[in-house]
């Protein structure tokens, strides 16, 4: 019997001698999605967390992610401009320019394609690259966990977003994508206009805002998606303004012969194809086109009214593409101006939750 | 003291052979699929590749980019089959939908090539996210406003100076139908279920792009009949599209 207690003991030693484990259960955050958008879907293996989403907001604003600290995302995806840059080219670190436009990080939650070649295809994986890009941030992730090992504000920050010790580059990369997630536009007058055109229910405040929408608005509206007006909606429609493909748009190859889309795939038949961006904001991201070519929206009208130039890449969609383009008149490329300026969404560029932290 | 050793391993052995019996393991689901080949039958039968050269009766080289289109409301008289399928040959191939049933139970099968009304018009967010009609997986098969769904989109180009010497495929044609007028019904009787795996039959379709463009009463000359996105004053063309599209679509 004595050995048996023995026995016993020996039995309660071993499971009390196992280690604690200290865990941080982090709080679901709720995505307050527009009601005429599609549900985004969030990756199993990167669920939204509060903490987790200010984590990223942290690092987004961060400029120790840089090899000289003096550049962090925000530096090319500027608050004010619809996070994204007016610049033509962005200059990194060691001064040197690439070689396309930033993109506008707007309702990136919806994207299955990342950059204007759609080489990366998650928003992690993405987030990864520029850091390490050496025309870019110009750091190695190494060095980026190494800096923020020392503060102990982020060792805490990436303890409460995944619920374990460490920190690491998937885990940073996890949270700033959750942060980008956060970022929807869904108040524009065009938010409105579409619902109204879908029979869907207005709120009190998008019943105030579609009494504001000017005939002229409309009517550029109605340009927007006219087969023989602007011709605009085959590539640029619905709620998150975008269709998903990658489209040659009639633009002249750049000095850099950028081959885009086709880069990545090595078909020829994908030649100057690039990523159809959503134009949401359209007014505060110039400047436009991969390249960033056009500084004003009214050289983009031109482009498409007058301007395209025929490959055997073409987009079939850009249908009017042998005689130059859709031939706008004066008053029309004024009303399309209008509609497209009904696509800026204030909320989005003045949302406190998408501001610096530090 | 070997006595309660001996005792105290038979009541672990006890607990352990305590564990719950695994359930009896449930009868795999049956899945039935639908695929679709695009053919240009008068090189016998030739499944069509994108992007690929093929000539047309009049001589014209011509590459198909893109070929999309939805089906609704598939049932066999009363027995529902599926909501909505969407075939987008470069996206997802031959596979037009795949989904749990019976074979038995689909001998014929009838739907509309098409979005039915009442899904034409509602919230395309609303849908459920594994449905071709969410507007995330429709995208620009969805016109953005209240006019639905295109429901057959085909888009190419033509060389139609075939013989200067300069390959050069600048005529493009574009035929989107949609709007509701121009849904039409499809019946497939007698369909020959395949085996394709002891859980899985396969119903073979066709379309065939020779037959769309050169159906004998209702031709397609691409040089001159190269667009329609069913607007007005494009009636005709897409009222040629549409049949000649349904009379393509055959069994395999």
């Amino acid at each position: 019997m004595k050995y048996l207690v023995y026995l016993f003991l020996l039995i309660v030693l071993i499971f009390s001698c196992r280690k604690d484990r200290v865990g941080y259960k982090a709080t679901p955050y709720v995505l307050e999605i527009p009601s005429h958008f599609p549900d985004m879907i969030i990756p199993s293996d990167n669920p939204m967390t509060v903490e987790g989403v200010e984590l990223g907001r942290f690092l987004f604003y961060e400029k120790k992610l840089s090899g000289d600290n003096t550049m962090s995302c925000a530096s090319c995806h500027m608050p004010n401009n619809s996070f994204s840059d007016p610049n033509q080219y962005s200059t990194g670190i060691d001064g040197i320019q690439g070689k396309r436009q930033s993109m506008a990080l707007i309702n990136m939650g919806w994207e299955d394609f990342f950059f204007w070649d759609g080489r990366k295809t998650t928003l992690e994986a993405q987030i990864i690259d520029p850091i390490i890009d050496p025309i870019e941030m110009h750091e190695t992730w190494k060095n980026v966990v190494s800096k923020l090992n020392q503060d102990m504000n982020y060792r805490n920050r990436f303890f409460r977003a995944f619920g374990e010790e460490g920190i690491d580059s998937l885990k940073a990369a996890k949270a700033i994508a959750q942060f980008i997630r956060t970022m929807i536009s869904g108040q524009s007058k065009y938010d409105v206009m579409y619902k109204f055109e879908n029979g869907m229910s207005l709120t009190a405040t998008e019943q105030a805002i579609f009494q504001t929408i000017d005939p002229e608005e409309w009517a550029g509206y109605d340009l927007f998606k006219s087969l023989n007006g602007a011709d605009c909606f085959h590539c640029h429609n619905g709620p998150l303004m975008r269709v998903k493909k990658f489209s040659n748009n009639g633009l002249l190859p750049n000095s850099f012969n950028d081959l885009g889309r086709a880069a990545v795939t090595n078909n020829p038949e994908d030649n100057y194809k690039f990523k159809v961006p959503t134009l949401r904001n359209i007014a505060l991201t110039a400047p436009y086109m991969h390249d960033g070519r056009f500084a004003t929206l009214d050289e983009v009208i031109e482009h498409y009214s007058s301007g395209i130039h025929m490959s055997p890449t073409i987009d079939p969609l850009i249908e009017f593409g042998s005689q130059g383009g859709v031939q706008l008149d004066a008053q029309e490329k004024y009303l399309l101006k209008k509609f497209l300026l009904t696509l800026t969404d204030q909320n989005f560029i003045t949302n406190p939750n998408f501001k610096d932290p530090h | 003291m070997l006595k309660n050793i001996t005792a105290l391993l038979s009541l672990l052995i006890l607990v352990a052979a305590c564990k719950k019996k695994d359930p009896d393991p449930q009868p795999a689901d049956s899945y039935l699929k639908i695929t679709v080949q695009p053919t240009y039958s008068n090189l016998g039968q030739q499944n069509i590749q994108l992007d690929t050269v093929y000539t047309t009766s009049e001589g014209y080289k011509v590459k198909f980019t893109d070929i999309k289109f939805y089906l609704t409301k598939l049932k066999n008289g009363s027995v529902n089959l599926l909501e909505s399928a969407y075939f987008d040959y470069r996206e997802t191939g031959l596979l037009l939908a795949k989904v749990k049933g019976d074979y038995m139970q689909f001998p014929n099968l009838q739907g509309y090539i098409g979005v039915d009304s009442l899904l034409n018009h509602s919230d395309p967010s609303e849908f459920p996210n594994d449905s071709p009609l969410n507007i995330s997986n429709a995208g620009s098969m969805h016109w953005g406003w209240n006019t639905g769904y295109i429901f057959i989109n085909l888009e190419g180009k033509v060389d139609t100076i075939p013989n200067d010497g300069i390959a050069n495929f600048d005529h493009n044609f574009s035929f989107h139908i949609g709007t509701d007028s121009y849904r039409r019904d499809f019946d497939f009787t007698n369909i020959n279920w395949q085996t394709a795996s002891a859980n899985e039959k396969v119903f073979s379709l066709k379309l065939d792009l020779w037959t769309f463009l050169h159906n004998p009463s209702n031709p397609i000359d691409l040089k001159t009949q190269f667009l329609t996105h069913t607007g007005s004053g494009q009636q005709a063309l897409t009222e040629k599209v549409t049949t000649n599209f349904k009379q393509s679509l055959i069994s395999y």
